[in-house]
This record gives structure tokens, sequence and C-alpha cells, in this order.
């Protein structure tokens, strides 16, 4: 077993690498489609026009003063960020073993790469809504930084919980088609397109299970930043600094899962040559 | 630059490595969750217990027939493979060459995947913009270092990925078969690169199966025998005895040769049974030409042949009266593993084909022996029989498919015409008739 100091340094040396593969991952991405970066952003704002009319339309769901279209994307920005990792991250030992049959290099930085570019389209995509959130919900420059902060901690879960699929599907391959169904689950146990309110006036039972989501922590957490507090009636308040309790449970899963992520990673990472 | 102290650039202790060969592949949930109930899997030891060590400075060549091992010990050098038991101590900066070009991105340009190749090769940004201009010129890509590498073309795929290669300047560069990509100027130009590499007295360890090459760079050959070293010392000692194991048929291709030394086979598996079916024909009977085959072979493990490779099982039809093979295959030559079952325990391995032979009367022979060494462990000589009958027309071995056409019209006439008289050329006897009344007739001699 290598020592974790000495990973880490690899790690370090291969910062170069991790950026290039980064850049890669952005590049074929952007590569030979005239819309580029647009693509990126169809998916959260058709989804957000779906859910609107589902939900605000037909089933009249009650925000007070608020307006669905912007509380929904606010929660969905964060779990698209989440989701696109994993299940891109959940695959990528496999798919280039290849790579790592023929060459060293720390193999983390295959999940981190594909976490990193999924941030960077999270937060164009976000500079990309602005204008809506704006518009809807007034204009705070100053959470910029918790926004900045927000995102540190919701990428340091992401890629902790990115690693542990990535390395895990190497011995369990089902795991990629388990991954998909798994997170069509999770994405209705976190409060995006219902606020938590509903859940404690109409079903308090459940309350504890949401509640150890981490997923529910970072929604609430951006939610708080971008679109303000979700209220049944009269005043949804505007966006504002999150409660220290939001800070310190995500800062505690961000964390939790990345020293656990990298841990496993690293532990089952020696034979990842032998067994892809 | 070596080292100023006299501590070695590579230290390789008692080294083992093992590989699990699933009977499935890949384990998904299930294959898991079976296993738990039973072991479906067959452990292979590729290197068993290797050590030695390399100082600053040396050219090591590692050679050995196929599946001795080489490769595998050169990837736990290269930190690639992890060891099972033993260790590997590094020295120094290593750069591997197992691949030209790994992980180049068809989508992206030359100019991008020189930056990306070289950061998963090891070098900074700032290295690579160093030697960048050369690189292209070593590659001969400048007008297309802006295009997609999908577009070019294989021979421009394989110089740039050496070109950044080469560039790579580790005091530690392990290389394997990159040699053995590319015309003869090519491999000459790397030999060059890598001797000059030496010569500035860096490390060099090369994987080759091309003894030439070793000879002319290395100052130490280490031979490699089923994942153990079986001699190391100079290159001009080491090659002389290897070259004689080769000769003397210990070698590849394995089991060709066995079959000649030991045709018997030691028994420690045994072909249990060999049916030959022709789906749709009586196998005792005359099958047409071309009739589809089907031989099954169920080979029995007698004693535990886990751990020491692959079993190879191959099949043999010929004709008594020919002096060589009509048809000779093994599961080994086709690239595929055949884990040994545990003792006791039989498989069962299916050739189908077609009998594309002409009349005769063929035997098959079928042989079992070891992947990877010379070891056969059993032949069962005329283990089938088959009468084929083809079309009356052809004679020899194979039909060979030929159609027939002349360049002579006259000469020429459909079945159901009279053909002209002999005086005129035409024929004694009417092929498509009997040859009883016919006019055209002739007196004998
Ligand atoms: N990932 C793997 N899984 C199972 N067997 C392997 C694997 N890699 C190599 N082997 C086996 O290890 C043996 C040694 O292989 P290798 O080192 O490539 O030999 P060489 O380079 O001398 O031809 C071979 O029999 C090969 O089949």
């Amino acid at each position: 077993m290598v020592a974790t100091p000495e990973r880490l340094g690899d790690l370090w040396v291969s910062r170069e690498l991790l950026r290039n593969l980064v850049g890669k991952e952005l590049k074929v991405r952007y590569k030979g489609s005239a819309l580029g970066f647009l693509w990126s952003l169809i998916t959260p704002l058709l989804m957000t026009a779906i859910f609107t009319v589902v939900f605000a339309t037909f089933l009249r769901i009650e925000l007070g003063d608020g307006n669905f279209a912007t509380f929904f994307l606010s929660g969905y920005l964060v779990w698209q960020f989440f989701s696109n990792s994993v299940n891109s991250s959940v695959g990528a030992i496999v798919a280039n073993g290849p790579l790592i049959r023929k060459v060293y290099f720390p193999r983390e930085v295959l999940p981190l790469s594909l976490v990193l570019s999924q941030g960077v389209h999270f937060l164009l995509a976000l500079v990309a809504t602005s204008p809506l959130i704006i518009y809807y919900r007034g204009f705070h420059p100053e959470l910029v930084p918790a926004v900045l902060i927000g995102l540190v901690l919701l990428t340091a879960f992401t890629a902790g919980v990115s690693m542990i699929f990535a390395a895990a599907n190497v011995g369990f391959r089902d795991l990629q088609e388990l991954t998909q169904v798994l997170f069509l689950g999770w994405f209705y146990a976190t409060p995006i397109i219902y606020a938590l309110f509903f859940v404690e006036d109409n079903a308090p039972q459940f309350l504890p299970l949401i509640r150890a989501n981490p997923m529910t922590w970072f929604v609430e957490l951006f939610r708080r930043m971008l679109y303000g507090t979700p209220a049944r009636e009269g005043l949804n308040p505007p966006p504002a600094w999150p409660p220290l309790e939001s800070w310190l449970v995500c800062g505690a899963w961000a964390v939790g899962a990345l020293a656990v992520g990298y841990w496993l990673f690293n532990r089952l990472a020696v034979t990842f040559a032998k067994e892809v | 630059m070596a080292e100023a102290d006299d501590a070695p650039a590579i230290v390789v202790e008692d080294l083992h490595e093992i590989f699990r060969i699933y009977k499935e592949r890949p384990p998904g949930l299930k294959e898991r969750l079976y296993r738990f109930r039973r072991a479906d899997f067959t452990e292979f030891h590729a290197l068993n217990g290797v050590s030695l060590t390399i100082r600053h400075g040396e050219s090591v060549g590692l050679v050995g027939h196929n599946g001795s091992g080489k490769s595998t010990l050169l990837k736990c050098m290269a930190r690639i493979l992890p060891a099972d038991r033993g260790t590997v101590t590094l020295g120094g900066r290593v750069a591997t060459l197992l691949e030209l070009g790994a992980g180049f991105q068809p989508d992206l340009s030359g100019r991008e995947n020189v930056y990306l190749n070289g950061s998963i090769l090891g070098l900074t940004r700032r290295e690579i913009a160093a030697s960048f201009d050369s690189i292209v010129d070593f590659a001969g890509v400048r007008d297309f270092i802006d295009t997609p590498v999908r577009n070019y073309s294989s021979g421009m795929y394989v110089r740039l990925g050496f070109a950044i290669a080469v560039h790579v300047d580790p005091d530690i560069l392990l290389v394997d078969e990159v040699l053995s990509v590319g015309d003869a100027g090519f491999q000459e130009k790397s030999l060059a690169r890598m001797r000059s590499f030496s010569e500035r007295g860096k490390t060099v360890v090369l994987v080759s199966h091309a003894l030439e090459a070793v000879e002319s760079l290395c100052d130490r050959v280490v031979v490699l025998e089923h994942g153990q070293v079986i001699f190391d010392g100079p290159t001009e000692q080491a090659l002389t005895s290897y070259r004689r194991r080769l000769a003397g048929g210990a070698s590849e291709p394995a089991a060709v040769e066995a079959v000649e030394t030991d045709p018997d086979g030691d028994g420690r598996a045994r072909v249990a049974d060999a049916v030959l079916t022709v789906p749709g024909h009586d196998p005792a009977g005359p099958v047409p030409s071309g009739a589809k085959a089907r031989l099954d072979v169920d080979v029995r493990a007698v004693d535990d042949l886990v751990g020491r490779g692959g079993l190879t099982v191959g099949m043999v039809l010929r004709r008594p009266d020919l002096p060589s093979a009509v048809y000779e295959t093994r599961t080994s030559w086709r690239v595929t593993y055949v884990a040994p079952p545990p003792p006791g325990e039989s498989l069962r391995a299916s050739f189908e084909f077609e009998l594309n032979v002409l009349t005769g009367t063929y035997l098959i022979d079928v042989l079992l022996g070891n992947a990877e060494t010379d070891v056969v462990h059993d032949v069962r000589r005329d283990a089938a029989k088959i009468v084929v009958r083809a079309e009356e027309h052809d004679a020899g071995i194979a039909p060979l498919g030929v159609r027939i056409t002349l360049d002579n019209p006259e000469g020429v006439w459909p079945p159901e015409s009279e053909p002209p008289p002999m005086s005129e050329g035409g024929p004694r006897f009417h092929p498509a008739r009997p040859r009883a009344g016919h006019d055209q007739r002739q007196p004998q001699g």
C-alpha cells in the first residue's frame, strides 16, 4: 500500500495532465457543433420549461409571490452538475482501459477531469441563466463569493462520489447500468421540483430520509443563494447568504466524501491495470 | 544525468505477479454473487520471484519467448502493475514507452494532441513548448499540425506519437516493442535516438523480439522463462545461449515443435473424448465437399495445472497419403486463452469448420498442450475419420472455385448443339453424350 502523501505528490506532478484532460473534455464536446456551449444549456432550460408547465400550470404548485421556473432551475443546475459528473465518471476507468494498461499516471485524474469539466459547464450555465434569475429574483453581487465557496464544496463532494463509483465499477461492471436507475430515484429524493416545506407539511415522516440525503443540503445551499427562500404563500424572501448550519453540513459532506472517495479509489486503483 | 551516488536505478526484489483468469469476463454483479459459492477464476503466475538490480547508465535488454513475462516485468517497473509480492524501487524519473500516441484524441488537432500525449508521458507544459518545433519537424507533420489527427495517415500518426515519445527525457527509459512498428528507416531512427540516450548516461530497459536491436543497444541482457530469470549477463553470452535455446526447440512457436519432441504427451491432462458430427449427414458415409462439420473435444485435467499457463487445444486434418497436414489450428494460435480446469474436471472445445476438401479419406488428430511452454499433455491420433466425396470434375486436395473461360469462340459449342466434324477441329467424342452410337466415332489407334 503506497502512502498517501506520496500519492498526493503524484497527483500534484500530474496537474498538467489533469488540466489537459479537462481541456480535452471541453474541446471535444464543443468541437464540431455549431451551437457549441448552447447545447449544454438546452437541457436545463427544456427541463425547466417542462416542469414549470406541469407543476406550476397543471398542478398549480403554490409558491406565493415566487417564480417556479427560477425555483426549479436553481436546484436543477446543481443536480445536473452532480448527476452528469458521476454518470460520466462511473465508466471512465473501464473506458480508458487501453491507456491504463499502457501508461502510468495517477488514475484519479480520469474521474477528476470529468468532474472539473462538468464544473466548468455548471459555471457557464450559471452565468448564462443569470439574466433570468436576476430578472425574477433580483441582483445580488454580494453573494458571488458565497456561490464560489459553494461551488468548491459541491465539486469536492461530487469528486468524492465520482471516485467511489468509478473505482467500484471496475469490480462490478453492472454498476454503470445501476447508476442511471439509482440517480433517477435520487433525483426525486432531492428537493428539486419541490421545496422542503411540502414534505414538512404533507409527509413529515419522510423528512429524516430527505435530510439524510447530502444533495438536499447542496440544493438548499445553492437555492438560498440563487433563488432565496421558497414559501407557500406571500413573500418568498430574496437570495441571501446561507445559514451557518448549511455551510457546516455541506462542508462535512464534502470533506467526508472526498476523503473516503480518494482513499477507496487509491486502494482499488493499484489493480486497475490488471482488471480492465 | 546519472545520480551522483551509487544508488541503483531500478531494484527488483523477489517480484511475483499473479493474474486471475476469470472464466467469464468482465465480472458483473451476477458473477460476483456466484463467486461467493465457487471460485470461478484460476491464478496464473506471470512473474515468479524475479530479482535484479539495474545501475544508472546501464542498457538492459529483456528477452524471452512469448508469455515469458517480459512485458509484465516492464509494467511492474513502470508502476503500471502492482507487485503481488516483492518490491520494485526506482531511483529517478521514469518514462515508459509501451505504445506510441497513447491517448491520442482523434477529434483534437495534432498540436493539442502533442500537449495531451506529452503530459500523459509526464512532460510539463514548458518542456513540451520548448521542444514543440523539434517534435513537429521530427514527425514531419508541420503542414497538418492544426488538423484533427483523425485525418492523419497511420504513418503520420505513428511518427507524431514517436516524435513526442523520443522527446521525453527521463533518467530511466522503459521501452516495449515500440521499435517493431514502422519501416526500417523509422526503426533505425528510433534506435539511434535510444543509443544517444544511453550514451548520455541514462538507463534504458528494452523489451524486444528484435535480437539485433538488443544486440546493438544493450550491454546486458536478462533472459526470462516462465516468469523467472534464467540468464542475466553480458549481451553476447546471453544472446548466444538464448539463440541456442530457440534453435533447440525449447521455445516458440511453442507447441508446434513439441509434437516432434514428445509425441505422446506427459498425460497431465487428457483428451477424454473427440466427436465429429456433420449435421445433415451420416459421418460414417461419404459427405459432400463443403459440408459443415463440428468437432467437440472434451479435455480433462489430470494434475493440477492451474497457474502453469493456459492450455491449447489443436486439431489437425490430414490425408494419410499426403506428407503434410491439410489443415491445422490451435486455440492458442487464435489468441484464445483456455484456462486449465481444476484436476478431475473437464472442459469442451468445439471446432466448427467446413470440409472444403476434395474426394478422399481424411483423418483428424487432436492435440492438447500448454499454450506457453513446449509441454504436450496428450495427443489423440486418428480421433475421427471422414470420407469426402466431391464432384467428379476436380482432382487434388482443395476445391479452388475454378471457373474456366476460353478465348476461342469457334471451338466452344453448347452441349445441345452438334459439334463440327473432327476434320474441322471437332472432338473425337462429345463429352456430354454417351460414346456408343455417336456417328463421329473414329476407329481407335
Ligand atoms: N491482464 C492480464 N490478465 C491475465 N493474464 C495476463 C495479463 N497480462 C499478461 N498476462 C499473461 O501473463 C503472461 C506473461 O505475459 P507478458 O509479460 O506479456 O509476456 P511477454 O511480454 O514475455 O510475451 C502471458 O501468459 C499472458 O497471457
